[in-house]
């Protein structure tokens, strides 16, 4: 794992997750750059689970490296899902979906990294 | 943008044959579908590597994202039993969380590692206890909908 792109990560997942929770705040629906946000976060994402199991593969141990692998590839899957329910649900529900899967991708992001430090620390 | 605000879920796909409401429920199966994902990959990781460590915590954690998983598709789907089937897994949870929660507390020996619900979900953000009461508010506030859209099964 590279630390600046998961600090990245984690502040873009935040920040997604504050915008579109102002947003069902508001009673409102997504908006098209808050959809273009979360295509970029989960292609951020991409390259992280990408660059990590290449590191994996390389070389680098790990205490956890399963679980470390399931966070990996699982950590792709809330954005998908939130992103197509913001898109069929035009309502502030739609919004509130996308912030939490927002937040959830902050969170898992937070505990890959300590999956990573505390294996190679 | 400017000309999507305030839109009402009237501008759905109108080839949606979900009964109303769909917003909450929408967001409710994005709750569900996370945490059946995280407590049964947790399950299955716990099982597969270290099942002897704590052979409770881990089967648990593997039955509380099957419940997960049911409660899912009783949200997602439409059918006869789809109620019963979310009304019976979110009413597992909520038994299962407030069980375990208490368990974990008292008797920390069996639960000596965490599941998802061990501590009322104090790993998961206290999401897990906060969950089934959502979800029984929101069948609570929704029975009888699908006796008055009969199309709805």
């Amino acid at each position: 794992m590279i630390q600046g792109l998961a600090i990245g990560v984690l502040a873009a997942g935040l920040l997604l997750g504050a915008w579109t929770g102002i947003h069902a705040y508001r009673r409102r629906p997504t908006t098209d750059a808050q959809m273009v946000g979360a295509i970029v976060l989960e292609a951020a994402l991409l390259v992280q689970t990408a660059i990590a199991i290449g590191k994996l593969v390389g070389g680098a141990e790990l205490d956890e490296s399963v679980t470390f692998v399931a966070y990996s590839i699982g950590i792709l899957l809330p954005l998908p899902l939130g992103f197509y329910l913001a898109r069929i649900e035009r309502t502030r529900w739609g919004s509130l979906s996308l912030c939490f899967t927002a937040v959830v991708v902050a969170v898992m992001t937070l505990r890959l990294m300590q999956l990573w430090q505390a294996g190679s620390g | 943008m400017a000309d999507l605000s305030e839109t009402g879920r009237d501008t759905a796909d109108p080839t949606e044959d979900d009964s109303p409401p769909t917003g909450p429920r929408r967001l409710l199966i994005s709750l569900y579908a996370i945490f059946a994902l995280a407590a049964t990959a947790r399950g299955i990781v716990q099982i597969a590597t270290k099942f002897d460590e704590a052979p409770v915590a881990y089967a648990l954690s593997l039955f509380s994202g099957v419940v997960y998983i049911c409660a899912t598709i009783g949200l997602l789907t439409n059918r006869r039993w789809s109620r019963p089937l979310a009304w019976a897994a979110v009413g597992t949870e909520m038994v299962g969380v407030v069980t375990i929660g208490i368990a974990s507390i008292i008797d920390a020996d069996v639960f000596p590692h965490d599941t998802v619900w061990s501590r009322f979900g104090a790993g998961y953000g206290y999401v897990p206890v906060i969950l089934p009461v959502l979800g029984l508010m929101w069948l609570w506030q929704t029975r009888g909908t699908t006796e008055q859209h009969p199309t709805a099964r």
